[in-house]
């Protein structure tokens, strides 16, 4: 790389910058993307302190001491008389001492902070998973793109092969195969994930390669690896955070799909779309059980894909200014 | 290049991404053994150990896992495709799938319309009305539906519109199954619906519509998002060219600038995107039918799953794969007769 002086450098640091800045000012214009920000961050915190705010020990069933160790039956499924909600049909309600904000699963758990608790699993999962196909599905593609050729078509039938099956259809044949524990769930999805951020960054190298100041920067008698990385990357980044942001809940949601198709590695561990599926059975009896972790998916994606939206306009170069 | 060129060119990288899904799919379900064994169909409890071992040697089972690709492509190319195990009384797997594939698609061309009749205009709403209340709400549309667990959704669905409405006396929609009158018309194509119409069985055919309408709105409401949101950019794209500056210059209506002249080109991008919906159909019709009890492909693969079947798994897979990869090819040949400034 030819030499640069530190103030080219400094000025560089500050042009990118400013453009974050002017970002994050078209941003705070829209409501619906300030919302979304406000109740992911929400979300993120929560899951973060989950384990502070609710004893973890809670989610063993037999973790209850004042029962040796056996479910608490009396309190299985049950509905607070006094409740703001009153569910239409069958359902059991409890008169005792304890209060339950969102009733009580098939072990006598509180719903309210099993949903909690879940949140850390889903939400480490699903940034694992994002973070890792993202990271992943980028390397490939800059590289693909970047080098043309043979080894751009090889990628591509590569990445073809993968995007030929529904992400849910492959994720679980992986699944059922390697065996039902939260790291195949991780591989699996890794697996069926990464090869759109392989076309998407493909596609931005491809048209970021021919500008005018690649060629400049090889006529200063620039490195391949340091062009690409230092300096195309960067320029057409964009596109992949905003899909990153807005996979982030799609994820969520299919993690949990194959969790409440019974993929889980145990039926006591709380996590959004296991909980549900312990709601399944019971759902005319004790609706609670599959309400209210599904609403807290429901909102978790949506606020993701909320930030994901908003970004996609305010980063697109056509709509921006 | 000639379009047929383009197409034949499109047909040979096909068979390769075909065969590469079938080896991927082949190690993925015969690389770790787990759940039934691909040859138990084949043998009978009067078998002795030598003839067990004949029939694992016909069909290549004592063999490495690259031979024993061979001998599954030779068996596939014979029309062979093994048994299903016992969930499925040892049936050849094909037979098992096809007998129940025309449900899935009976319910994946329902979802497939109400997200067409559904998301087309709520994405065109949102172009016209950028940045304004009509906007915002089409936008928030758009993402609760991809943003909704579908099984939840489905489950949501039961709860409200046959259980409560049952509950309180209201006409009630049925939470499973198909149809309710099995048996009551021949079976022609497999689909209640278009069976109870070829029938002329007026009756059969609503209690079929019945049936479909939560599984097929459920299924619809994750996938018209999408549409909304991508009808919603192209229309916005096409609105700021100068053919339709001109078009308003000219003193035309807005109705006509809107309809004549921009919502045709705008709708380009949408149809190319109908081979991924219907993938994500496809995919989504799986935790549907596991939800509404539906007798379709998709519930199937799940009890294959749930048993280790990895003949009907490599079935199922390679089918679904075979079906977007065609859908995919459809789609792209479509796109240069609709958009004539593509040329290959």
């Amino acid at each position: 790389m030819a030499k640069k002086t530190a103030e080219a450098r400094t000025g560089e640091w500050a042009a990118r910058w400013a453009d974050i800045k002017y970002t994050f000012y078209l941003l705070r214009k829209n409501p619906l993307v300030m919302a979304g920000s406000i109740i992911a961050i929400f979300f993120v915190v929560l899951a973060l302190l989950a384990n502070f705010i609710v004893d973890p020990n809670l989610a063993n069933p037999s973790g209850y001491p004042d029962f040796d160790g056996n479910y608490p039956f009396e309190r299985k499924l049950v509905w607070n008389r006094d409740s703001i909600i009153s569910w239409p049909g069958r359902i059991h309600l409890y008169e005792g001492p304890e209060q339950f904000l969102l009733g009580t699963d098939s072990w006598g758990r509180d719903l309210f902070k099993m949903i909690i608790l879940a949140l850390p699993v889903d939400m480490e999962n699903a940034f694992i998973i994002t973070v890792g196909a993202a990271a992943f599905g980028t390397l490939i593609g800059a590289l693909a793109g970047y080098a043309g050729g043979v080894v751009d078509e090889a990628v591509l039938r590569i990445t073809d092969i993968f995007l030929a099956f529904p992400a849910l259809v492959l994720a679980l044949v992986f699944a059922a195969m390697f065996g039902r524990t939260l790291s195949t769930l991780r591989y699996a999805l890794l697996l069926v994930w990464w090869p759109p951020y392989v076309r998407l960054m493909r596609g931005q190298i491809l048209g970021e390669k021919e500008k005018g100041y690649v060629e400049a920067l090889r006529a200063l008698g620039g490195g391949h690896i340091g062009i690409l990385f230092r300096h195309i990357l960067p320029n057409s980044i964009y596109p992949i955070l905003v899909q990153a942001t807005l996979d982030f809940g799609g994820v969520i949601l299919t993690f949990s799909a194959l969790m409440f198709l019974g993929f889980s590695p145990s039926p006591s561990l709380p996590e959004l779309g296991n909980l549900a599926a312990s709601g399944y059975e019971h759902i005319f009896e004790a609706p609670w059980l599959i309400v209210f972790p599904g609403l807290t998916m429901l909102i978790i994606a949506l606020a993701f894909n909320l930030v994901g939206d908003g970004l996609r306009d305010v980063l697109d170069p056509k709509l921006r200014r | 290049m000639k379009i047929y060129e383009y197409v034949v060119r499109r047909l040979i990288l096909m068979i390769f991404v075909l065969l590469g899904i079938s080896i991927l799919v082949f190690y993925l379900a015969r690389g770790f053994p787990s759940g039934i064994a691909p040859w138990a169909a084949y043998i009978t409890p009067k078998m002795t150990a030598q003839q067990i071992e004949e029939v694992k040697r016909i069909h290549g089972f004592d063999q490495p896992l690259h031979i024993q690709y061979f001998y599954w492509m030779r068996d596939i190319l014979h029309g062979d495709w093994g048994r299903a195990g016992i969930w499925a009384q040892g049936r050849p797997v094909s037979e098992v799938l096809f007998s129940h594939f025309p449900y899935t698609v009976e319910l994946s061309v329902a979802a497939m319309m109400i997200t067409i009749a559904v998301g087309m205009p709520l994405g065109i709403i949102s172009a016209l009305k950028n940045n304004k209340l009509p906007d915002h709400v089409s936008r928030i549309i758009a993402l609760t539906g991809y943003s909704t667990p579908s099984y939840w959704f489905g489950f949501m669905l039961q709860l409200v519109f046959f259980y409560y409405f049952r509950l309180w006396g209201l006409p009630n929609l049925p939470s499973s199954g198909a149809s309710g009158m099995e048996g009551a018309v021949s079976w022609v194509t497999g689909m209640p619906v278009l069976d109870g119409l070829i029938a002329g069985n007026v009756q059969y055919t609503l209690d079929a519509l019945r049936h479909l309408i939560l599984p097929a709105t459920s299924l619809a409401f994750i996938s018209l998002g999408f549409l909304a949101r991508i009808v919603r950019a192209s229309m916005l794209e096409v609105m700021r060219q100068d053919y339709i500056t001109l078009a308003r210059s000219k003193g035309l209506r807005e109705r006509v600038v809107i309809y004549r002249h921009a919502l045709k080109n705008a709708l380009i991008p949408a149809v190319t995107l109908a081979g991924i919906f219907f993938a994500w159909l496809l995919g989504g019709a799986l935790i549907t039918e596991f939800v509404f009890a539906w007798p379709g492909v998709g519930q199937l693969s799940l009890q294959a799953v749930s048993q280790g079947d990895s003949n009907f798994l490599l079935l199922y897979t390679l089918v679904i794969a075979a079906i977007i990869v065609i859908a995919n090819l459809v789609v792209d040949i479509a796109y240069i007769f609709l958009d004539p400034r593509i040329k290959y």
